[in-house]
């Protein structure tokens, strides 16, 4: 043996000279995604009732949520749909929302009618938070209407009970609600409700634009800015408007997108609400029950330009792993997609040129989007789901695009080297991130004006390691929402990220934090800052696994 | 394209050759002239350099050298001639047209325009010569309305040339009247098609945001004349509302290729050079095109913001400042201050700024219908 061994030794050797005299390191292999949709049978198509007639809501339909609505640790899904117009009803199944059930063998179960979820009682849907509210274990939901808003408790056995009446959610008449987020801004336990409200509309009052004779989507200038709108949770299922009182009523957006994080690092839930052609705002939580919108302060309010842009979709995530969350916001096409770097949790500063992101995103009109390591090599990339406002021009249906994180500095556009079905182009509207088959690299769901939606799956096959973490709260939300992770590998590598389920635009995430570890197998710590203040240290947990943690007592 | 012509030929430089020397050193002036009119500009300029070393306040000498210089393509140089004319004889209507004519070709159009302005003052015979080339100062320098109040009055008689309706055309574009543009335009389209009726239509469609239209109409120009001034300014702000930045830069560039003081030029390479954060850049087109428009607000504005953007904090403030204080409906400016105010922990004046540009913004958006594609 050791004649053998010892003759092969310069092999080995010789092999690692030609590596490194060839200056390349071996190229990465980069997953793709594959739609797995049309595995299952179900009749679920984003319909926004587009038949001529240019309503102003239909350019939003298709919200979605990955969720696991029955604790078999599978993530399920659940989409929202439009309404016949300009009745406002869903009078049609082809205007149902959706629950899709995961099976786990890659196919999915429309369980709509059974949990009760189907929305025959709503107008035309947009946006979807899932978040467990009671704590009693349960994911529940809020959906986001024009015509009423609806809070969906889960009753634990399959089906969920419409408790909009009795909570207390109300709004003022005849509000667009577009998006929403569960969150616990004043860290009792309880999450808390924040809703990003567009304009005041109804089919009645829609106004027709047009040009040369041709119906276009109106310019939202037509249309009246309102207040979003939080909702403090008392408990027992009781909600109160502190809209107001908190500081968020004195500001009139026209809401998209939002993005939860502790962007000045204080502990305490911040919220940022894209607005379309209004200031984004930044509301900065005083730890008083009160917000100050500081979107100026942040440098986040405009563009570089003192330009108003039609931000669209959301998402705060640390894409440089400094331990300070960082910001991204998508727009139409023509504008400048907004990446923020948080400078140590004083200000944003605009790095969407020096990072590519400006030129990268030129041709592209963005919806939804998010931060996503779809690749587990521990750096955060851009996604965003793409397609124009309107069908006038004559790149209108889009591909969505990746923007593939470089050390944490630049983005490089690897969108048609990860799989022909997720490049297709479309309409899309709203997406998901989620680890729907648990093998640890995030898949994707994306809705498309008018198609059925994409189940994207992740094939996983670069060797990456990662963890996914999910989070039990006891003296914070159960579901852990707001809690601040940072991962140490044995190399001394520092990761971070935390509990949301919100990002993107009209969606809801998988609330289990996801870290990619690269080519590294060890973990040296895993450090969990509950919203509660408490801090526990998970030491050197196993990679590649589920990781249920549940929040110490003290 | 000949129908065009008569702005160029007012690009001319005018030396004064019918003045009589002084007797001295007659025959050294008269060389001096002599080279120049066989078109030795190299001789002449030193013939008129030699005599000048001797004869130092001849006006005439001064004026001729600076012909001679412009025409040899040294505007600068000619420039400092022309102001050393000036001094001595400060009514000299010619010397103000030449040095007026120097300035418009160094794209320095205030200059330019202000020196017009005077000579056309003094000596009234010069305003057909001057009074196009001087509008076409306006439109450079984005004073459309004054361009237009001063050919309108000229319409009855020039309307039907080719190149004043080009020139005023463009200016009523400018200015917003497009149903006056639309009626001018109409008129050269009777003459037949032409890059400029091409160019005039695609900038009307641009404004009317009919960018389907607009765009084949700008290509069109371009193909019938790659060198048309303005055209591929044009077709750049068309790619970037269409969202095509790359094909908009080309664009841009294309046109400082042929004239490296367009200002639309300048100011959208300025602004989409700070967006690549390309701050160096940015700066150098943005001070070309504050030098075409002086203390033009728009440009002031983007050179705060690169300030601003690589942590000049003070220089940006006091840019703001000035801004805010000249044009105290510039929302933009009102925001961005207070921005710069709270990075600089003076709050009080962050929140009045904030203040001042939120009732700003708002009154704006009453006044807009919103009736526009995205």
């Amino acid at each position: 043996m050791n004649r053998w061994w010892a003759a092969g030794a310069p092999v080995v050797a010789m092999c690692v000279v030609w590596v490194s005299l060839s200056g390349a390191q071996p190229e990465t292999r980069r997953p793709h995604f594959t739609d797995i949709a049309p595995k299952s049978d179900f009749a679920y198509r984003t319909d926004n009732n587009f038949t001529g007639r240019k309503y102003f809501p239909q350019t939003m339909c298709g919200g979605v949520a990955a969720f696991d609505f029955d604790n078999d640790g599978r993530m399920d899904l659940f989409f929202t749909n439009g309404a016949k117009l300009p009745e406002m009803q869903k009078s049609d199944p082809r205007f149902y929302n959706c629950l899709l059930r995961n099976r786990g063998d890659g196919t999915f179960e429309d369980v709509s009618a059974k949990a009760g979820l189907q929305g025959k009682d709503l107008g035309f849907s947009f946006g979807v938070a899932a978040g467990d509210y009671d704590n009693d274990g349960h994911e529940d939901l809020f959906v986001c209407n024009a015509g009423r808003n609806a809070l969906y408790h889960n009753n634990g056995n399959g089906t969920f009970t419409d408790v909009t009446d009795q909570s207390g959610i109300t709004k003022p008449k005849d509000v667009l609600s577009v998006a929403a987020a569960w969150f616990d801004y004043d860290n009792d336990g309880k999450l808390d409700l924040v809703v990003s409200n567009y304009t005041v509309w109804t089919p009645q009052i829609d106004k027709i634009c047009a040009i040369n004779g041709q119906e276009y989507y109106c310019h939202p200038k037509i249309y009246p800015g309102v207040a979003h709108r939080l909702y403090h949770n008392l408990g027992n299922g009781h909600f109160e408007d502190v809209t107001d009182s908190a500081g968020f009523g004195k500001d009139l957006g026209k809401g998209m997108g939002i993005a939860i994080a502790d962007f000045n690092g204080d502990g305490y839930q911040d919220v940022f609400i894209a607005n379309d052609t209004v200031r984004n705002f930044m509301y900065i939580n005083q730890k008083n029950g009160t917000f100050k919108e500081s979107g100026y302060e942040w440098g986040v309010a405009y563009d570089e330009n003192g330009n108003a842009h039609s931000s669209m979709g959301a998402d705060a995530k640390d894409y440089d792993n400094d331990g300070f969350p960082d910001l991204f916001y998508n727009n139409l096409k023509g504008q400048i997609w907004g990446l923020f770097h948080n400078m140590a949790g004083k200000y944003m500063s605009y790095v969407s040129g020096l990072s590519h992101v400006s030129r990268l995103s030129e041709h592209s009109s963005g919806w939804s989007n998010g931060f996503i390591d779809y690749n587990n090599d521990g750096w955060k990339d851009l996604y965003s789901s793409n397609g124009d406002i309107d069908d006038m021009g004559t790149v209108s249906r889009q591909p969505d695009t990746l923007f593939e994180n470089v050390d944490g500095k630049q983005f490089r556009d690897v969108t048609n080297e990860v799989g022909a079905d997720f490049a297709r182009a479309g309409f899309q509207r709203g997406s998901a991130f989620a680890d729907l088959n648990n093998d640890g690299f995030p898949d994707l769901v994306v809705t498309s004006l008018d198609e059925k939606p994409r189940i994207l799956i992740n094939s996983a096959d670069n060797g990456n390691h990662w963890l996914l973490v999910n989070t039990i709260g006891r003296r914070s939300n159960r579901d852990g929402v707001g809690a601040a992770l940072k991962l140490t590998t044995a190399s001394g590598r520092t990761l971070y990220n935390h509990v949301t389920t919100s990002d993107g635009f009209m969606s809801s995430s998988d609330k289990r934090v996801h870290f990619g570890l690269g080519a590294e197998k060890a973990i040296e710590s895993l450090e969990i800052r509950w919203p509660s203040g408490i801090v526990q240290t998970v030491k050197k947990p196993k990679a590649d696994q589920i990781l249920t943690v549940t929040e110490p007592s003290k | 394209m000949s129908r065009f012509r008569p702005i160029l030929l007012a690009l001319l430089a005018f030396p004064l050759f019918a003045q009589q020397p002084a007797a001295d050193h007659d025959a050294l002036l008269q060389h001096a002239i002599a080279l120049h009119q066989s078109g030795d500009l190299d001789g002449a300029i030193r013939a008129y350099r030699d005599y000048l070393a001797v004869e130092p306040d001849s006006v005439q000498a001064r004026s001729n050298l600076g012909a001679a210089l412009a025409r040899a393509g040294r505007y600068d140089e000619a420039i400092t001639e022309y102001d050393i004319g000036l001094q001595k004889s400060p009514d000299n209507p010619a010397l103000l047209l030449n040095l007026g004519l120097a300035y418009y070709k160094t794209g320095r159009h205030a200059e330019a325009a202000a020196r017009f302005e005077r000579a056309m003052s003094l000596s009234p015979q010069f305003n057909d010569q001057v009074t196009l080339l001087l509008a076409v100062c306006y439109n450079n320098l984005g004073r459309y309305k004054d361009a237009v109040a001063l050919l309108a009055p000229l319409e009855k008689d020039k309307g039907g040339d080719a190149g004043f309706d080009y020139v005023y055309g463009t200016a009523l574009i400018g200015a917003g009247d497009e149903a006056a543009a639309t009626a001018v335009m109409n008129r050269i389209l009777a003459h037949g098609d032409s890059p400029e009726v091409f160019l005039l239509r695609g900038s009307l469609e641009l404004a009317a945001h009919d960018r389907v239209r607009a765009r084949a109409d700008l290509e069109k120009a371009i193909a019938l004349n790659p060198k048309l001034a303005g055209a591929h300014a044009r077709l750049g702000e068309l790619l970037l509302a269409l969202g095509d930045g790359e094909k908009a830069r080309a664009a841009f560039a294309q046109e400082l290729a042929l004239d490296p003081d367009e200002f639309t030029s300048n100011l959208n390479l300025g602004v989409l050079s700070k967006e690549d954060q390309a701050y160096v850049e940015a700066r150098r087109y943005l001070e070309r095109a504050l030098k075409v428009r002086p203390n033009d607000p728009g440009v002031r504005y983007q050179l705060a913001n690169v300030d601003l953007a690589t942590g000049n904090l003070d220089p940006a403030r006091e840019a703001l400042e000035a801004l805010v204080k000249e044009s105290p409906q510039f929302a933009e400016a009102h925001a961005t201050l207070a921005t710069v105010y709270y990075r600089m922990n003076r709050s009080a004046d962050g929140d009045r700024e904030r203040a001042l540009s939120e009732k700003l913004m708002e009154q704006r958006d009453a006044l807009q219908t919103g009736t526009k594609p995205r």
